[in-house]
């Protein structure tokens, strides 16, 4: 058994009414998976690794997938289930995504009642036209009565996932999202550069030139998204998230900063110690394993302690704490460099990026992997 | 069987008017391919022949037909490419037959490189069978290509066969006339061994295979064989035919087109239009042979990782051997590191060497913009050879340069005459004469920098005339006019993968042209990078890279962890497989653009 608890629990619920043209997520779209036997399977999973590590999470993250995919009887079966099987005492934050076509007014409560305290809302845009390029399956003016039936049920802390640079969308478009985002107020917003996926339908139609990428219009998109967010009162802590003060997400911070983490059901990575490992990525598969009583993991990786220091630093960077200076010594020259040309400052001790450095996080990145 | 039912022919006519979709009707109807064997095409073995639909190398196929008269005939077939850089292929193939069908393409009449391969097999000697080829087009215009055939060839009209190789007509009467017209080949009052050595390929396993043409005598499996030009013996191992593929046979016999394996370890043993023969009973006197041909048009070729240079050797070596034609010696290059300065008949057989390194030998190698053998005449009296503009000295010492030049026939349609004319004012032709074929069309003899015509001269002409016009060369010396070398500089520095040596009245625009490229082909880099063409130190045309703006992955949580680092390191592994000038990192793909534009 390993000596330090787990503090980060992630569960993958991967069911979707239909599957994004640029999503590239572990989804399934058979709903009939989503069943008694693929909860159960869960339960098993979670049971089994509590035997093998001490569970007290701080945070549990419900990821998708759709989450709120799951029925009322189905969530109302499956959260105390999990929650008896560890200790759920430091429980801090407990966020489940929505999308949000599949949020009642009683699901919102249903989800309040059973400990969930934070809300991550797929909303991508304000705008009808944007939400159609993106195949979403709800409106603008659906998202926006999803958002006041959660603040109706309790929900005080709300994200908003928005996306940018989708094809066709205008500077102006965008900016006016930002200010209905800004003018709601959520504790949260996650603002995404669109990315194109492999194997995605948005990949293809770049690779057949029906879209096109433009690395100065994407730059200016991420521009105008600072600030106004900004301007809207929300701290810039990592390349792609902004929160009211105090509100980071607790969860997101641990992968960032190299914390250990636990993650449950199909596709789901764990990370403990210098081990990290991933799920099958297929329900039915994922289940049979559990009730064979197999190992449920596809994918294994040994970290060695240089691949785990590259990685935290790498991913630490793009956070607003950075990293420690003494942490780069190898790389002081490359580091300088980047401080050269503006991507990188020195804040009490800490390399941080700079505005120019956080759209040119990956080039800097680079040199500890 | 006797040497009197034996047929040596070859096909031969210009590009695409059906040489080998005819030779897949002959192997079909004498049964050598059974029907549910063949494909279109079935000779254009190699997938780079099928891809571009044209003929690349010779192809030889050993049939049998059961004429009309009852007897039995071993026919000997050799389908060629009409392109003009494989003019080569066509000369040897000439060399291993004693007649030839001229095919002409019934809608598009007698082409210049038809009347370059009539020359040739006229000039060996060999018996023209002319066929009209595509009958079935309903743009065919019988009467007027059989004008054409008198007007143009010299070749009577009523000797021509109406035939579609498409659709199956005039088949047999083609291999009728080839048993009746064409001689059976000579016999020699000994049996000393004399086989012609036309071309050869390598296999990894059983060494080079020599194709031959056996003159006079018998080789069988255990034969002592010699080269003639350099006495080496050999065992034979295995003789056989190409059914195309290739079938051992107990023995060849004289008037056999086949192949023979013996102990050949190394390409650099053999050498093409070679003749071999026994060594108990050594022929006196070898065959013929060929010309050897000199390359025209030279690139550097060079791999892309540095450690795969020696890997790239030994392919260049092996290539070398499946063709003679194409040479390589090694050379270096400041932005490219360690490589070879390679030799070609043309930029069609450029294009084909660098693509089968690529695919055949899983190479991953950049080609320099292709030059020409300059002579530069220096003050001091001295001449040099210059195939690499890295090479030329600097032009205070230079009193000229002068630039290969060729003869240039160009047949178009009468409407045309005045834009060909223009183009070839444009590439810097001089038009020699203009001789009328027929009532529709002319024959435009020009001379022209061998230069000026590699790259896009066919291409335009074909656009220009709608399909109607095409050209054909031959190598015509020597001619001095004013050329400068074109340097391209990034941040500061000299790329010589790009020098190139250009006439001054062009300099300007291709300096243009190539800055222009170089900054949609260079991607954004951490700093601003400064691209300029200069001639003699004087920069004519300058363009920048503005510093990259964004690079970062939007997301990346738990499950992307390993994912998002792996594409780091990818991305970093990219960077290191680019070429670094002046800070500056091109990756491979701009160097083939930019190369490839030129
Ligand atoms: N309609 C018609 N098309 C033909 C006939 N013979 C050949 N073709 C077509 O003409 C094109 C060129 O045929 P090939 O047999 O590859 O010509 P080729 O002379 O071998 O060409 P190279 O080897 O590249 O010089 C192909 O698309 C053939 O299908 C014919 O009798 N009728
Ligand atoms: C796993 S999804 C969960 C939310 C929920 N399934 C939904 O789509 O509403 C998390 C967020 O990732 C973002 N996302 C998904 N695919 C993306 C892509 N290709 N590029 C950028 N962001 C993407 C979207 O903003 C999405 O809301
Ligand atoms: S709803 Fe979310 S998880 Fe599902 S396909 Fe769309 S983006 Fe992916
Ligand atoms: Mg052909």
């Amino acid at each position: 058994m390993a000596k330090n608890p787990i503090r980060h629990l992630y569960v993958h619920i991967p069911f979707c009414a239909k599957l994004c043209p640029y999503c590239s997520f572990h989804v399934e779209t058979a709903m009939r998976n989503k069943s008694q036997r693929f909860l159960d399977a869960l339960l098993i999973e979670i049971e089994r690794q509590a035997g093998a590590f001490k569970i007290e999470p701080e945070t549990i993250y419900f990821g998708g997938g759709t989450p709120s995919a799951l029925s009322l009887s189905q969530l109302e079966f499956l959260l105390p289930r999990l929650r008896e099987r560890f200790d759920p005492g430091r429980l801090v934050e407990f966020t489940f995504e929505i999308n949000p076509a599949t949020v009642s007014a009683e699901k919102a409560r249903l989800l309040r009642a059973l400990g969930v305290n934070r809300i991550s809302m797929g909303v991508q845009s304000w705008d009808d036209s944007v939400l159609k390029t993106l195949g979403r399956a709800h409106t603008a003016a659906q998202s926006q009565r999803t958002f006041d039936t959660l603040r109706e049920a309790g929900f005080d802390n709300i994200n908003i996932d928005l996306m940018f640079a989708i094809p066709g969308q205008s500077h102006e478009q965008w900016m006016r999202t930002l200010e209905k985002t800004g003018a709601l107020q959520p504790e949260h917003v996650s603002a995404y550069c669109l990315t194109y996926e492999e194997d995605t339908e948005f990949f293809r139609k770049l690779q057949t030139r029906e879209f096109a990428q433009d690395e100065n219009r994407d730059a200016d998109f991420y521009e105008i998204t600072m600030d106004a967010l900004g301007a809207a009162g929300y701290v810039h802590y990592e390349v792609s998230n902004y929160a009211k003060p105090g509100r980071e997400s607790l969860h997101n911070f641990a992968y960032w900063d190299g914390r250990d983490y636990l993650g449950i059901g199909p596709s789901a990575f764990s990370t403990v110690g210098a081990q990290r490992w991933q799920n099958v990525p297929d329900s039915r598969d994922y289940a049979d394993r559990i009730f064979a009583g197999d190992s449920t993991a596809s994918f294994t990786e040994q970290l060695s302690d240089a691949t785990k220091l590259g990685e935290t630093l790498a991913f630490g960077l793009r956070t607003n704490r950075g990293v420690p200076v003494s942490a780069i010594t190898p790389w002081r020259e490359q580091m300088r460099e980047f401080r050269e040309l503006g991507l990188l400052e020195n804040s009490n001790g800490r390399l941080v990026l700079t505005r120019k450095g956080k759209l040119m996080a990956d080039a800097v990145a680079e040199a500890f992997v | 069987m006797s040497i009197e039912r034996t047929r040596n022919f070859c096909i031969i006519a210009h590009i695409d008017h059906g040489k080998t979709t005819l030779s897949d009707r002959l192997l079909q109807v004498t049964g050598t391919v059974a029907d549910r064997e063949a494909q279109d095409q079935h000779l254009d073995a190699m997938d780079l022949e099928r891809e571009r639909g044209i003929t690349i190398k010779m192809h030889p196929v050993a049939m049998r037909y059961r004429a009309k008269d009852g007897h039995v005939y071993k026919l000997n077939l050799l389908d060629t490419p009409g392109h003009v850089d494989f003019a080569y292929e066509v000369s040897r193939s000439l060399a291993a037959c004693e007649g030839a069908l001229v095919i002409v393409d019934a809608a598009q009449g007698v082409e210049a490189q038809t009347v370059a391969n009539v020359h040739l097999a006229n000039k060996q000697g060999l018996t023209i069978i002319p066929v009209i080829n595509k009958i079935d087009l309903p743009n065919s215009d019988i009467p007027t290509v059989k004008r054409q055939l008198e007007d143009i060839l010299s070749i009577p009209a009523e000797e021509a066969i109406l035939a579609s190789a498409k659709v199956g007509l005039g088949i047999e009467e083609i291999l009728e006339a080839v048993i009746h017209r064409i001689p059976a080949p000579k016999k020699w009052d000994d049996e000393k061994v004399r086989a012609l050595v036309f071309d050869s390929t390598f296999d990894s396993y059983r060494g080079v295979v020599t194709y031959v043409r056996m003159m006079s005598g018998s080789l069988r499996a255990g034969d002592g064989v010699k080269m003639m030009s350099n006495n080496r013996p050999y065992e034979v191992k295995e003789v056989g035919v190409f059914t195309p593929k290739m079938e051992a046979r107990e023995k060849l016999e004289p008037g056999d087109t086949g192949y023979v394996i013996a102990n050949i370890k190394a390409s650099s043993e053999i050498k093409i239009g070679d003749t071999l023969t026994g060594t108990k009973f050594p022929a006196t006197q070898p065959l013929p042979g060929f010309q050897e041909i000199q390359p025209m048009v030279f690139s550097g070729v060079y791999p892309i990782n540095t450690a795969d240079f020696e890997h790239l050797k030994a392919a260049m070596a092996k290539l070398q051997l499946n063709d003679s034609s194409f040479v390589y010696q090694a050379e270096s290059s400041v932005a490219l590191g360690f490589g070879f300065r390679c030799g070609f008949l043309g930029l069609l057989h450029m294009e084909i060497i660098l693509e089968r390194l690529r695919r055949e030998y899983d190479m991953d190698i950049i080609a320099t913009y292709p030059s020409v053998i300059y002579e530069v005449l220096k003050t001091n009296g001295e001449m040099l050879n210059v195939d690499n503009p890295e090479f030329l000295p600097d032009f205070s010492v230079i009193d000229e340069i002068r630039e290969p030049i060729v003869k240039c026939f160009i047949m178009v349609p009468n409407e045309y005459i005045s834009p060909l004319m223009q183009l070839i004012m444009d590439k810097r032709g001089v038009l020699d004469h203009t001789e009328t074929l027929d009532t529709k069309r002319v024959m435009l003899s020009c001379v022209m920098p061998l230069a000026e015509i590699l790259v896009d001269f066919n291409d335009k002409i074909k656009s220009i005339t709608r399909g109607y016009g095409s050209m054909d060369y031959e190598h015509a010396g020597h001619r001095a006019d004013k050329l400068v070398k074109l340097d391209i500089l990034v941040n500061g520095e000299p790329v010589d993968a790009f020098s190139s040596i250009v006439h001054r009245d062009k300099a300007e625009g291709r300096g243009r042209q190539l800055a222009a490229k170089l900054k949609e082909v260079i991607p954004t880099q951490l700093y601003q990078v400064a691209i300029q063409a200069a001639i003699g130190g004087k920069i004519i045309a300058r363009e920048s890279v503005s510093a990259m703006r964004k690079d970062v992955t939007a997301k990346c949580y738990g499950g992307d962890i390993s994912r998002k680092r792996k594409l780091l390191e990818k991305q970093k592994e990219g960077k290191k497989r680019m070429k670094s000038i002046g800070k500056v990192n091109i990756p491979q793909e701009a160097f083939i653009e930019v190369l490839k534009s030129s």
